[in-house]
């Protein structure tokens, strides 16, 4: 058994994600509010002890900045803290925490104190403090990083707060530099499993027998229509609609000019936004090392290929009921009947085009609640998720975005639909950094209108990966939310399905909400946890557009007819 | 407040009220909650309690409007009128329960707005007819808003025409007593598979599909109630059906242990 599998407790425990590593030999126990570290050579219980102690400091508050700064360096002061704090912590958390735990519960000390303050205040004192026992561990004030953000306000205000905590995080970063290292790093270049070796791996091709052919077990795709005669009627339609004088991508070039949604006034504000196509800084950069995608494909590919149940077909191995009546009853009023009366279940044909805007906007470049800052598991994000739908077969693009006021706001093509996904393209993508600033809705119209123009497939995927925070001179709060949430509704009334996904940031679901609308959406703790939710919120966002493409024919078909007459006159 | 014939359910907030209130004025019903909480439980009772039948639906799919509204079927080359269950409830003022209605395709939802407003009519095409609610006639929809809120959400036409009930898992001291009550273990043992739960539920997703809820609590203890111990009971009934992942698992069953392990504290 490892300490790392007490995770999962001390999150539970602490009331947020932290994890369990061992601490080097002869150290106490500490957290640094990410990762709690335990002695491995200890007993599980006293290993369940530990954690369940540094879990509770977590929750309780006991480790927040304003107190940690109060106690500074004073190392006896820390001790005393400790000693009473840690009672008061364990005793306020006590009915989370496991029985062998509550044992070490001392109520008359933890009787003596109600908070985090009252506790210093003691400790600061002269009155007698029992030394902690050992299992409790230290507190390590200098490294302690602060708790997630979990909540933004509304409107201008919100950038104050992110400055102040990326200030104070600097300050500890600082101490952390003089203090000479925390004990572990995370870009630890020794060792096969590196990153160059993972990188070598993959180009001598040692993993070459999971590529090509697609996903193991996944039958071939049938090219069976989805509803057979009337598919002929659909494709002329589509040809008709196509050239519409209103076409979103007229006026695509260097610069393409793009609406903009006013909410206070209720009205669009025509051209107010140029988006030009700049390529990224990073050519012949390192390329980034390619994720592994194994985990990934296996939802993915199940995308296009699902079973379905079609109705109304030749065969199959369930009777339409509703079809053999009708079928019946024109056979009894004399008339031919169809004989297309079963339901079978087929898989469908992979007709799939995706178009993934990564943020690299300024806000992009905070420091996530697990270390890396957010960037990176965004980042890490984009090129798992271009790379399986590439290996998948699926046409894909991906596009950085950020912006420098209405009139520059840039989108830089990392890969193009029609690019090759090879090193270059991971190079450019390792080169993207964060800067500037978000017009979220610039980017998605310039994004869906990209896609709509050269995805060249009926079924469109627009995946937007942001921290949420569309912020931009003169596009902040209320007004930003309301534009991006606008600009996602009308790529999906155009049938172009949406998905925003917010990877390691600190920003609430709530907030998250108000720019992505009902769109759909999830924040992610981290890259990791794409393989388990892509696959039900890719379906889901691809239904919802399908549902509206249904919609939205009549109309279209009304716009077809309308020209038709207006032609013929 | 239970009728004592039926099911059992411990009322947690003023749900029972509230469902009393929207029967009477006609209302319609959404009940808004995480699986396993309880939701159909909740409406078996009150079916009872207000003395109608209830007619349940599982939504999936598939499910068209000829599966819940009725269709012609073929009996010796005449065709027949088959009521499907929501007219079969519409016409003899029975509970209607959709359950999960989020899986059922949005068309095919569009056929309750006319029932589920002042109208309280189902319109049947195929019959060229427009049936009138009889009295007791009540439609109940539970719905589960889940981790990722906007994975899967009701279409606002729909859900404004509802009242809204909230269920969340009970509060502990509730949930032993149901655990008891439902597993028939003794307290000690349903206080402990409780703590478990609530501690489960603390983690923020982690890579959990959904928490533990208080129906697969039940479930260990109804393995307890068979003569399993308490940790087995644990890992069958809890961590194996939350999760595929081996970290994953292994660090439940660090917590199982932590939590349900022998007393030496």
């Amino acid at each position: 058994m490892t300490v790392d599998q007490l995770g999962l407790l001390a999150s539970a425990i602490a009331g947020r994600t932290v994890e369990v590593a061992a601490v080097e030999p002869g150290e106490p126990p500490w957290t640094d509010g990410a990762i709690v570290f335990v002695d491995g050579e200890a007993s599980a219980r006293d290993q369940v002890r530990a954690a369940a102690v540094q879990a509770c400091l977590l929750a309780a508050g006991s480790l927040a900045p304003d107190v940690l700064r109060r106690i500074g360096r004073r190392s006896p002061t820390g001790r005393r803290y400790l000693g009473i704090e840690a009672h008061r912590a364990l005793a306020a958390q006590e009915a989370v925490l496991p029985l062998a735990v509550r044992g070490v519960i001392d109520r008359a000390i933890a009787a003596r104190s109600g908070s985090p303050s009252a506790s210093l205040v003691l400790a600061a004192g002269r009155a007698a403090i029992p030394e902690p026992p050992e299992i409790f561990g230290a507190i390590r004030p200098q490294q302690v990083r602060p708790a997630p953000i979990t909540g933004t306000g509304d409107g201008e205000g919100e950038h104050v707060p992110r400055r102040e905590s990326e200030q104070v995080l600097r300050e500890l970063e600082d101490d952390e530099d003089r203090d000479g290292g925390s004990g572990f790093d995370l870009f630890n270049p020794v060792g096969g499993g590196g990153a160059a070796g993972r990188l070598l791996r993959r180009l001598l091709g040692s993993e070459r027998g999971r590529g090509g052919g697609g996903e193991p077990g996944a039958d071939t795709p049938t090219h069976r229509a989805t509803t057979g005669r009337r598919v002929a009627h659909r494709a002329a339609l589509s040809a008709a609609t196509g050239a519409l004088p209103d076409d979103p991508d007229a006026g695509r070039g260097r610069g393409a000019v793009y609406p903009e949604w006013n909410v206070h006034a209720r009205r669009y504000r025509a051209g107010w936004c140029t988006v030009g196509e700049v390529e990224p800084e990073g050519e012949g950069r390192e390329p980034l090392v390619p994720p592994d995608t194994q985990a990934l494909r296996r939802p993915l590919a199940r995308l296009g290929l699902e079973l379905e149940r079609r109705r109304r077909q030749p065969d199959g191995d369930d009777i339409d009921i509703d079809a053999v009546v009708e079928a019946r009853v024109e056979l009894a009023a004399g008339s031919a009947p169809d004989e297309a009366v079963y339901i079978d279940t087929v898989r469908g044909r992979r007709d799939l085009s995706v178009l993934v805007l990564l943020d690299v906007s300024g806000s992009a470049g905070e420091p996530s609640p697990t270390g890396a800052r957010v960037h990176e598991h965004q980042r890490a994000a984009a090129a798992a998720l271009t790379l399986a739908l590439h290996d998948l077969g699926d046409r894909v693009a991906l596009y950085g975005f950020r912006s420098l006021g209405r009139q520059a706001v840039q989108v830089l093509p990392v890969k193009r639909f029609g690019d090759r996904l090879d090193a270059r393209a991971l190079g450019r993508l390792a080169g993207l950094e964060p800067a500037a600033y978000t017009r979220l809705g610039a980017a998605i119209r310039h994004g869906a209108s990209v896609l709509e123009a050269e995805g060249g497939t009926p079924r469109r995927l627009l995946v937007v990966l942001s921290d949420g925070f569309a912020y931009d001179h003169g596009y902040g709060g209320a007004y930003g939310e309301a534009d991006a949430r606008r600009a996602l509704s009308e790529a999906r009334r155009r049938g172009t399905a949406c998905l925003c996904l917010s990877i390691a940031a600190g920003t609430d679901i709530r907030a998250l909400r108000r720019v992505f609308g009902t769109a759909a959406h999830a924040a992610l703790p981290h890259a990791g946890a794409l393989p388990v939710t892509v696959g039900p919120l890719f379906r889901s966002a691809l239904r919802r557009a399908e549902a509206q493409r249904r919609l939205s024919q009549p109309r279209e078909r009304a716009r077809a007819r309308l020209r038709i007459e207006g032609s013929t006159r | 407040m239970n009728d004592t014939a039926g099911p059992y359910y411990v009322p947690v907030g003023h749900e029972e009220q509230v469902f009393r209130a929207a029967f009477r004025q006609g209302l319609p019903i959404l009940l808004k909650g995480p699986t396993g909480c309880g939701k159909t439980r909740f409406v078996e009772a009150m079916a009872v309690a207000l003395g109608r039948p209830l007619v349940t639906v599982a939504c999936h799919d598939d499910l068209t409007t000829a599966d819940l509204v009725g269709r012609y079927l073929l009996q010796g080359g005449d065709t027949r009128w088959a009521d499907g269950p929501l007219t079969r409830a519409v016409r003899e003022g029975a509970i209607c329960y959709l359950d999960e209605i989020v899986e059922a395709r949005q068309d095919t939802t569009v056929v309750l707005h006319p029932l589920s407003d002042h109208r309280r009519q189902l319109p049947i095409d195929r019959l060229g007819v427009t049936l009138d609610a009889a009295p007791g006639f009540c439609l109940v929809v539970s719905y589960n808003p889940g981790y990722q809120s906007v994975l899967k959400d009701l279409k606002d036409s729909t859900r404004q025409r509802m009242v809204a009930i909230e269920l969340d898992f009970p509060p502990p001291d509730i949930e032993e007593k149901v655990v008891a009550h439902e597993a028939g273990t003794d307290p000690e043992t349903a206080a402990r598979l409780v703590q478990l739960g609530q501690a489960i539920r603390r983690l923020e997703t982690a890579g959990l599909r959904e928490v533990a809820s208080t129906r697969v609590l039940i479930a260990a203890g109804r393995l307890v109630a068979e003569g399993l111990d308490l940790r087995t009971a644990a890992r069958a009934a809890v961590a194996g059906p939350l999760t595929d992942d081996p970290a994953v698992t292994d660090g439940l069953a660090r917590m199982i242990d932590a939590y349900l392990g022998e007393d030496d504290g």
